[in-house]
């Protein structure tokens, strides 16, 4: 499905992709994890057009992602979002999931005047899908409520609706969860699980919690000054020596073994 | 001038700046393009149309299709080079097209057609008033309001039916940013593009109504000035509100020409007046932007009902 060979990517004398390779498997959930400043952001930016690379390879369902428009990488079927949620304050959260949608016929000028009964039941069946998702999310009852007004766990909340709104193939979810109440988060886990389950979408995402990470990747895949240090099921990459190392500053540490002191 | 003479005249303007908001107001209030270059639409629409008009004596309505092509085409095509420029750069890009195209017929006198005293500075006149024969002096300005509330009802019309489609949907969302719009699969760009089409046509539309009422137009009647003034419009009427900008140009107009009438009960010269209602349309701004961040009618809400 994803296809990343030896990426590279610098901000000035940064090496944020050192040579970066690794694949995704079709149907599959990755968890990226690794400490702060290790590329996880960059990468999906990089995967996602939003940033050129320096160098290496990047294919998705084995066609080349070279040089093009992150407008095109998203028709190309990969959703993104982003670790802080980028929501149009005066958009009410109903209107975001209905923009999400590709190729609207209602987007063209001509069409709004040609088709209008066209455009009326796209919109229609658009709004089903939008109230199942809000249903999912958990913001039906702020469905026309001004995006701007929600939490900010909400926002990444209307993020991942909004995403799923457009039907990508391939998902980056850039930290979903962040921010989110723990109960919810439980319900998420489910949503993303029976996502894969039926609509056979390959996720990749970026998490700190190591428990959403236990609970829905198939594999983990471990960064560290942009490089993959480890990959494995996440009970191999717990135990594995070099990761450790890794997140050595104790708080960290703790977190990936599950030793949260609060939690306990 | 009789008053109902001046209500007429004050009626027409109002329309004409309404067409002019509207455009702007798509541009800048729905989309987040900072346009200071407004006034070059209405420049290019006046000077379009009366060159299709006079100089190749083709009928008003031609002239302004014309008006409006020539306009829509030059913000389709401006957009173009300017495609990633930040927003306030782009402002500036915008400001510096607009004094190009005003630069361009204040040099450029054959465009109109050559002649003695004729186009460059000396500006033109004689533009035909269309169907002027059929009225009398005293009715013509009833029937040219006629025509102007018709191409307003009309701009109107299709802006909000455009501003409430989900064009408009994606429109809003650039507003906040390119990042969302393009991770969703959106031409940002495209969108861009088109958004400067259409204002742009809207504000050539207006340069042809106003160029065939006064029947004459000079550069110097198109300085950044106006741009500000239509700002001025979006901004107290309200941004992202169609009633809003229109009531802006209503307001505004009444402001920019209730200096006529205070001259009889202010102790001040007419020219220091004149001046002044810059500065009052100054305030007005600056009032709105301190109380009333959001103008007079605010952005409405879209909200949508299943069956």
């Amino acid at each position: 499905m994803l296809n990343v060979e030896s990426v590279y990517k610098s901000f000035g004398g940064i090496l944020a992709l050192n040579g970066l390779t690794f694949s995704v498997e079709s149907n599959s959930i990755t968890g990226l994890i690794g400490p702060n400043g290790s590329g996880k952001s960059t990468l999906f930016n990089v995967i996602s057009g939003f940033y050129g690379k320096d160098s290496g390879e990047i294919y998705v369902r084995g066609e080349k992602i070279e040089g093009i428009e992150p407008y095109r990488i998203a028709m190309l079927g990969v959703g993104r979002t982003f670790q802080i949620s980028e929501v149009p304050e005066k958009m009410t959260v109903l209107e975001n999931l209905l923009l999400a949608p590709k190729r609207q016929i209602g987007e063209g000028i001509l069409n709004v005047f040609l088709h209008p009964l066209k455009i009326r039941r796209e919109n229609e069946q658009s709004l089903k899908s939008a109230y199942e998702i809000l249903e999912l999310v958990q913001l039906y009852d702020l469905r026309n409520e001004y995006a701007g007004n929600l939490s900010g766990g909400q926002k990444k909340l209307l993020s991942l609706g909004r995403i799923l709104m457009s039907d990508p193939i391939l998902l980056l979810l850039d930290e979903p969860t962040a921010g989110v109440n723990p109960t919810l988060v439980k319900d998420l886990i489910i949503a993303i699980k029976n996502l894969r389950a039926e609509k056979g979408q390959t996720i990749l995402l970026v998490e700190h919690n190591m428990k959403v990470i236990s609970e829905i990747c198939d594999r983990v895949i471990v960064l560290n000054f942009g490089k993959k240090i480890a990959e494995g099921t996440p009970e191999e990459i717990q135990k594995n020596e070099e990761v450790l190392e890794a997140y050595l500053s104790g708080s960290s540490k703790r977190e990936l073994l599950h030793e949260d002191s609060r939690g306990q | 001038m009789g008053l109902v003479n001046f209500l007429v005249y004050l009626a027409i303007m109002m329309g004409i700046y309404a067409i002019l908001s509207l455009s702007l107001n798509l541009q800048y209030g729905f989309t987040g393009l900072a346009n200071f270059g407004q006034v070059a639409f209405f420049c290019l629409g006046a000077y379009a149309s009366t060159i299709v008009v006079l100089v190749f004596k083709m009928p008003f309505i031609l002239g302004l299709l014309g008006g409006m092509v020539v306009a829509g085409l030059f913000g389709y095509v401006i957009s173009i080079p300017t495609a990633n420029l930040k927003e306030d750069y782009w402002a500036i890009a915008t400001l510096a097209a607009a004094e190009i195209v005003r630069i361009f017929f204040l040099n450029e006198d054959w465009v109109v057609g050559g002649g003695p005293y004729q186009g460059g500075s000396f500006g033109i006149g004689g533009i035909p008033q269309p169907l002027r024969s059929l009225f009398s002096a005293y009715t013509y300005p009833f029937f040219y309001l006629a025509i102007v509330l018709v191409c307003l009802l009309a701009t109107y019309l299709i802006i909000s039916a455009l501003t409430r489609s989900p064009f408009g949907r994606v429109i809003k969302s650039i507003r906040a940013g390119d990042n969302l719009p393009q991770a969703l699969g959106k031409d940002v760009k495209g969108f861009r593009m088109r958004v400067m089409a259409i204002g742009g046509s809207f504000g050539g539309l207006a340069g042809c109504l106003w160029a065939h009422y006064h029947g004459f137009i000079s550069p110097n009647q198109f300085l950044p000035l106006e741009t500000f003034i239509i700002w001025a419009m979006v901004i107290v009427g309200g941004k992202a509100n169609n009633r809003g900008a229109i009531l802006g140009a209503v307001i505004i107009m009444v402001f920019y020409n209730s200096t006529r009438f205070l001259k009889d009960y202010l102790p001040i010269e007419e020219v220091t007046l004149a001046s002044l209602r810059m500065v009052a349309i100054g305030l007005l701004i600056v009032v709105a932007m301190l109380f009333m961040k959001e103008g007079l009618i605010k952005e409405k809400k879209t909200l949508y009902y299943s069956e």
